[in-house]
């Protein structure tokens, strides 16, 4: 979480400038941009998520003023920037007397802005794709799934209103154990029956009952953490493995 | 100003200037558009003499024995991989730029004329370009902020990030490395980003008017926008449809990577809006 001044020390004039005066987030980015003398605008995209950083660290404070938000140094930050002072002293000279010196600051900058963008959208990311993993995985516990097309008439599966229509056609050659009864218990209402219901010797009953016991267990723990997230996805991948291993057996 | 020749590092100021033409060796070049006087800083050099031609606000640095574009013969004579320099110029910001370098890194920054930079290896970073720009490097990064035209950006092994880029005709492409990219179409866009074993990301805000087709081959394909569908077959993953007007166009590829394309939130957009999420 420490890495306040990781990358481009213009982290640094954030602090000076709101040591300075306690200002607004465009302020500050106006401000940064002449010193820069123009040669490099920070964007709001990049200075907000920087002072909420220094925020998070202790170093800076804001109150509601008028509806914005005003930033103010606290005091760990006017110890951070005591103790930083020769540098910040050192790299202002630099960036006004070279143009290599502001060419590295802008590098930095660039840099810094980049590598976090990139983790966040990443990260981002991850969590659609996992997001989406879950929920095809959610459906083939309902009717939408390649089960569904094995088992056309099977109930049991509550939640697809897209489900076929029952028809009460004993699929013949696979090991399931329909009959009328639970067919009827499954239209009655699912949640509560097609668990029971079906007993323990039909898969689809198991199945349903074990899709509602696993989604009864992710409210219970919601939202889960992501290292849960992983950990039952491996275990329901690999469960689905085994039993396309068994199921696909002559 | 004619010809002259720098042998040590120092500082020039220069005369007016309205096009750059680097061919440099190893070591860093950097060109930032001022509103001041243009300068060269020749920050460090070795490995033999530079030579600077300035005629009719045409600036030339490089080598004398740099006579035709024929890289690879010139490659190929080991001396010159001693020729190592330091340089940062300052420039009007309306001018132009052209800068091939075989190791080094290369910063660009605050310009609105066109920008050429092609890299043997070595990292581009670029910061507030408004003109055109092609970026090209065969094994280092490319890093964007802030462009706001087209832009053409090629690496063979580096990753290739785009940040609040304008639309416009945006091409980004490369092999092993990924494509992230934030970006505020315009309306007429084409955008076409691709990678060979990286994964695409790509964040666009709400209201963009875009058709879209994101492929994967082995890996998944994702989008927050529910208008999007998945079109895949057999050994094609995609998702393609249409976004608000369908403008303009948005392309991405990846073989054995993943898409994901995201809407951008409303977090850190506005000055002092919504950002309550601190702490």
């Amino acid at each position: 979480m420490s890495r306040v001044f990781a990358h481009g020390r213009l982290r640094l004039y954030l602090l000076k400038l709101l040591e300075e005066h306690p200002r607004h987030g465009y302020e500050v980015i106006r401000l940064l941009e002449d010193r820069f003398m123009g040669m490099y605008a920070p964007s709001a995209g990049t200075v907000y998520p920087r002072l909420q950083r220094l925020e998070a660290e202790g170093l800076v404070a804001h109150s509601q003023e008028h509806g914005r938000k005003v930033y103010r140094v606290t005091q760990a930050g006017r110890q951070e920037l005591q103790r930083r002072r020769a540098e910040l002293a050192e790299l202002e000279a630099e960036i006004k007397d070279s143009v290599h010196g502001l060419a590295e600051e802008i590098r930095a900058e660039v840099r810094g802005t980049v590598h976090d963008f990139k983790q966040e959208l990443r990260q981002a990311a991850r969590e659609i794709r996992r997001e989406q993993r879950y929920r095809r995985r959610e459906r083939w516990g309902s009717s939408a799934s390649p089960w569904a097309e094995a088992w056309p008439d099977r109930p049991g599966r509550s939640d697809g209103p897209g489900g076929p229509d029952r028809t009460d056609r004993p699929d013949g050659g696979r090991p399931v154990t329909p009959d009328a009864s639970t067919a009827e218990a499954g239209r009655a209402g699912d949640t509560a029956s097609s668990g029971t219901a079906e007993g323990g010797t039909g898969l689809e009953g198991r199945l349903a009952r074990f899709g509602e016991r696993a989604r009864a267990l992710a409210r219970a723990a919601a939202p889960p953490s992501e290292a849960q997230l992983g950990e039952c996805t491996t275990v329901l991948d690999q469960a689905l493995e085994r039993l396309a291993g068994i199921l696909r057996a002559p | 100003m004619g010809t002259r020749t720098i042998d040590q590092p120092q500082t020039l100021a220069l005369e007016p200037v309205s096009r750059v033409r680097i061919r440099t060796f190893r070591g860093s070049v950097s060109v930032v558009g001022t509103d001041g006087e243009p300068r060269l800083e020749v920050a460090e050099l070795s490995g033999g003499p530079l030579t600077m031609r300035h005629e009719d606000g045409a600036l030339e640095l490089g080598y004398g024995d740099w006579q035709r574009p024929n890289l690879l013969s010139w490659l190929l004579h080991r001396r010159r991989w001693r020729r190592r320099a330091v340089l940062s110029l300052a420039v009007p910001r309306d001018c132009r730029v052209d800068a091939q370098v075989v190791a080094s890194g290369v910063v660009v920054s605050g310009l609105r004329a066109p920008v050429t930079v092609k890299v043997v290896s070595g990292d581009i970073t670029l910061a507030g370009l408004s003109g055109t720009v092609v970026a090209e490097t065969v094994s280092g990064a490319v890093e964007a902020q802030g462009t706001a035209s087209d832009l053409q950006m090629r690496t063979v092994s580096g990753d290739l990030t785009l940040v609040e880029a304008a639309g416009g005709t945006v091409r980004a492409q490369t092999t092993s490395g990924t494509v992230t990219a934030d970006l505020q179409p315009a309306g007429d866009d084409d955008i076409h980003l691709a990678t060979v074993s990286g994964d695409v990301v790509i964040r666009v805000p709400a209201g963009s008017g875009l058709r879209v087709r994101l492929e994967a081959v082995s890996g998944q394909v994702s989008s927050m926008f529910p208008e999007l569908t998945a079109t895949g077959m057999p050994g094609l993953r995609a998702v393609e449809g249409r976004l608000g007007d369908g403008s303009g166009r948005l392309r991405a590829r990846t073989t054995s990577g993943h898409v994901t394309l995201l809407r951008q939130g409303e977090q850190p957009a506005a000055p002092d809006g919504g950002d309550e999420a601190a702490s």
